[in-house]
């Protein structure tokens, strides 16, 4: 038997029974549809992390003061220790060979008010280095200047959601406002973006850290974010800073790190699960289906018995008659797989369209999976009742007997 | 026709159809088995989850320094506008008010004689024992001294009192933070993680103490356990209005327990919805089964079908009694898809007991309405095709 002649017998098959085509066609094609639109969640999540962390740079080491020694906890992200980090210690570490570019950070609340408005808000203090580490745009006026680096200068640079509370529609470069019991002058104003790994930068604003150590009343730096030259370089790189930084505080390297890379491949490890869990619950579906294609299949055999008697009698082989019904659960499968890889495509297109921040992304596995296994399924679940239908006794399956 | 009639009718035509039947049962089941085991599992967790925030009582207020509300980040950050032990004990004094624990957080090198260690610091009163439900193992929690003239003592978490000092006898003995000395006068029980942090891996000293070594002006929070007979948004405005007098201003948040839950529960509760939509993929599956199985069913008995027309049966009768059948095979899928997950369920709370599976009967009633109705709502049609046939055609049909 040609493919052709296969076809040719099969096809007027599904034209008889429309109904039960479109029903066992249907319901494949919900599970496969749902395997892959529910792991493009998944993969859409990776791609906006992704994109989230492209805009911190690409080696990003943060240091941060205090050190555990309890296995496999958090790093102590309150930054209170007994011994502070210094922007002293952040000087000392300066002349690594592997770091690119280093910015200190001292992060405190405090009233900000000009006029009769004021708003209480997160102030950083930092240098002009932090807007190229955290890859931040200005958007009115220009940031820090290179003096804020060593020396108190009453400037601050605004971001675009206190800038608008404090002052409205009017013009706030230039004004002066106070932080504090402290007067600062605006000297910019930073471009709309929205949050950035759970830090609203719109709803903050940031001074030199000089300032900020005077604001607050504290030498003490709650972060030290360190761009390193290039990959590869972290662990060598935490070794030496670790060595500086205990020559300095009596023999003790009391800092923790938080490389980049390990906060991702945390990540990705979490969605990695959580993407394979949710595939897997769609994939059940799946398996329903393939017992609906295991029913169909054994009814389509017991309604076609004379027939299949005829083919053994013309001389249809076992194998033949086998290929019969498996390929025809297989066509159906097939229909259920290519409707369902439409659906779930059109649908992943329009949420784009909708919703183009978070980009729903099909991922090139999701897809191959997803269509291998409702094969597969296909392929297993038609074997049983194929494989019935094979060994029937041409006689009697003629006659219509059992 | 009476309902036992009915019935056995039913039954029989199931039966008649044996292997159809059972299959079209086991798609049905696994999918009512998806359902149910994945909303047991997303109750568990949510149980699991508001059971870990409640297990420090519910009538708390947590007050944070700052106005801004950052993932409580706020009290973490240094700030101008601190929230002092003052305060504290001026919130102490409130009648309302049953205890108040000041908290300061930070981290540090413990030392005891020659073993050191890198742990967390907890800057509490001392009533923070009682407050939080910690266990005393050995000695006594940090004693009611003036807030703001502690003795200095230490408590020790019970994982940290073994990394110190291994099996030897802790109390009494003089452990290091930086230059300042602590007597260790307690040892608590275990008490295992929250939220990420080992409250045994833990050093407990009197908050002023905390202040003074993290050279610090604020609290990181203060926490109000207030009496049973006040609601909370009566007590949530007296705390507001009482620091407000002291301040001058509105400069720090205030966190109820019960906005926090209602909120952390309103998360829960879509991550349940969630899973048991991601089930009920399957359960649509199994749905489309059974209207395919049944269709093919009515097309195949369309004789059957034009007899009953012939000795009398009306075209409701026909389209109930298939209704039946379909009702019945949904049911019946529905019930063994329960079974099929309480085994397992069962089991697991026979060895592993503390796995958060949580395992209401509702849950079996609603599996087995909504078996109903997908049953009803598959049979219908074909229901429906079989009532409208024509007698005469249908007997003659081959």
């Amino acid at each position: 038997m040609r493919l052709a002649d296969y076809w040719q017998y099969s096809l007027p098959v599904f034209v008889r029974h429309k109904s039960r085509t479109a029903l066992l066609t249907l319901a494949v094609a919900i599970g496969v549809c749902s395997v892959v639109l529910l792991t493009s969640i998944g993969e859409g999540a990776r791609h906006f992390i992704e994109r989230e962390f492209a805009s911190l740079g690409t080696q990003l080491l943060i240091i941060l003061p205090g050190k555990k020694e309890t296995q496999g906890g958090a790093p102590p992200l309150y930054g209170t220790t007994p011994r502070d980090l210094t922007l002293d210690d952040m000087r000392a570490i300066a002349h690594l060979p592997t770091i690119d570019k280093m910015a200190p950070v001292i992060a405190g609340t405090t009233l900000i008010s000009f006029g009769n408005r004021s708003r209480e808000a997160i102030v950083m203090g930092s240098t002009p280095e932090f807007f190229a580490i955290r890859n931040l745009l200005i958007g009115q006026g220009q940031i820090l200047p290179a003096s804020a680096s060593d020396y108190h200068v009453p400037v601050i640079v605004l971001g675009s959601k206190l800038k608008q509370e404090l002052f409205g529609q009017q013009e706030a470069l230039n004004q002066w406002l106070k932080v504090g019991d402290y007067r600062f002058r605006v000297l910019g104003v930073l471009q709309e973006r929205g949050e950035s790994l759970g830090l609203d930068l719109r709803d903050m604003a940031v001074i030199p850290v000089r300032s900020a150590e005077m604001v607050f009343d504290s030498p003490a730096l709650f972060r030290i974010l360190v761009q390193l030259k290039q990959a590869q370089l972290e662990r060598y790189t935490e070794q030496r800073i670790r060595k500086i930084i205990a020559e300095r505080h009596e023999g003790e390297d009391d800092i923790s790190f938080v490389s980049q890379d390990s906060l991702l491949s945390a990540f990705y490890s979490i969605l990695n699960t959580v993407t394979a869990v949710v595939g897997a619950i769609a994939g059940i579906s799946l398996i329903v289906a393939g017992v609906l294609i295991m029913n169909v299949t054994y009814i389509s055999v017991a309604q076609r018995r004379q027939e299949i008697g005829l083919l053994k009698a013309i001389g249809a082989t076992r194998k033949q008659v086998q290929r019969i019904f498996i390929g025809e659960a297989l066509l159906l499968t097939s229909a259920g797989v290519i409707g369902g890889l439409l659906v779930a495509l059109l649908a992943l297109q329009l949420a784009r369209w909708f919703w183009p921040e978070f980009p729903l992304t099909p991922s090139g596995w999701a897809l191959a999976l997803a269509t291998s296994a409702a094969l597969v399924l296909g392929w297993l679940f038609s074997w049983l009742p194929a494989n019935k239908a094979a060994s029937l006794d041409p006689i009697l399956a003629l006659k219509g007997l059992h | 026709m009476r309902w036992q009639d009915a019935w056995a009718w039913a039954w029989a035509a199931l039966k008649a159809q044996r292997l159809r039947s059972l299959l079209t049962i086991i798609g049905f089941a696994v999918g009512i088995a998806a359902v149910s085991l994945l909303s047991a599992l997303g109750e568990g967790m949510r149980q699991f989850i508001l059971q870990e925030f409640t297990q420090f009582g519910s009538n708390i207020i947590a007050i944070n320094p700052g106005k801004t509300e950052t993932f409580g980040m706020g009290g973490l950050l240094t700030t101008t506008r601190p929230l002092a032990l003052d305060d504290a004990q001026l919130l102490q004094s409130l009648a309302q008010v049953e205890q108040v624990v000041p908290v300061v957080f930070g981290n540090g090198q413990v030392k005891a004689g020659t073993r050191s260690r890198y742990t967390d610091i907890a800057g509490v009163g001392s009533s923070a024992a009682q407050a939080w439900k910690l266990k005393v193992a050995q000695g006594h929690f940090l004693p009611d001294d003036d807030l703001q003239q502690p003795r200095s003592f230490a408590v020790l978490g019970s994982k940290l009192k073994t990394e110190l000092f291994g099996h030897r006898n802790a109390l009494g003995e003089t452990v290091h933070i930086a230059q300042s000395r602590f007597r260790v006068v307690g040892v608590m029980q275990p008490k295992g993680e929250f939220l990420g942090t080992d409250l045994d891996d833990l050093i407990y000293i009197p908050a002023q103490k905390a202040l003074q070594l993290f050279n610090r002006d604020s609290l990181m929070e203060i926490d109000v356990f207030y009496s049973e007979h006040v609601t909370t948004e009566q007590i949530e405005r007296l705390v507001k209005q009482t620091l407000i007098d002291r301040h001058g201003r509105e400069d720090f948040t205030v966190i109820t327990q019960d906005a926090m839950l209602a909120s952390l529960d309103k998360i829960l509760a879509i991550v349940k919805l969630a899973a048991a939509g991601l089930g009920s993929i399957a359960l649509l599956v199994g749905g489309v089964s059974i209207l395919t199985i049944f269709s093919i069913t009515v097309s195949e008995r369309r004789q059957e079908i034009g007899l009953m027309r012939a000795i009398g049966f009306t075209a409701t009768q026909l389209r109930n009694l298939f209704l039946l059948e379909a009702l019945m095979m949904a049911m019946i899928g529905g019930i063994s898809g329960y079974g099929l997950v309480l085994f397992p369920l069962l089991l697991m709370r026979l060895l592993r007991p503390d796995f958060p599976l949580a395992f209401e009967p509702l849950i079996l009633v609603l599996t087995l309405a909504l078996s109903a109705v997908i049953g009803l709502f598959a049979g219908i049609k074909p229901a429906l095709d079989a009532a409208k046939l024509p007698p005469i055609a249908a007997l003659r049909d081959e």
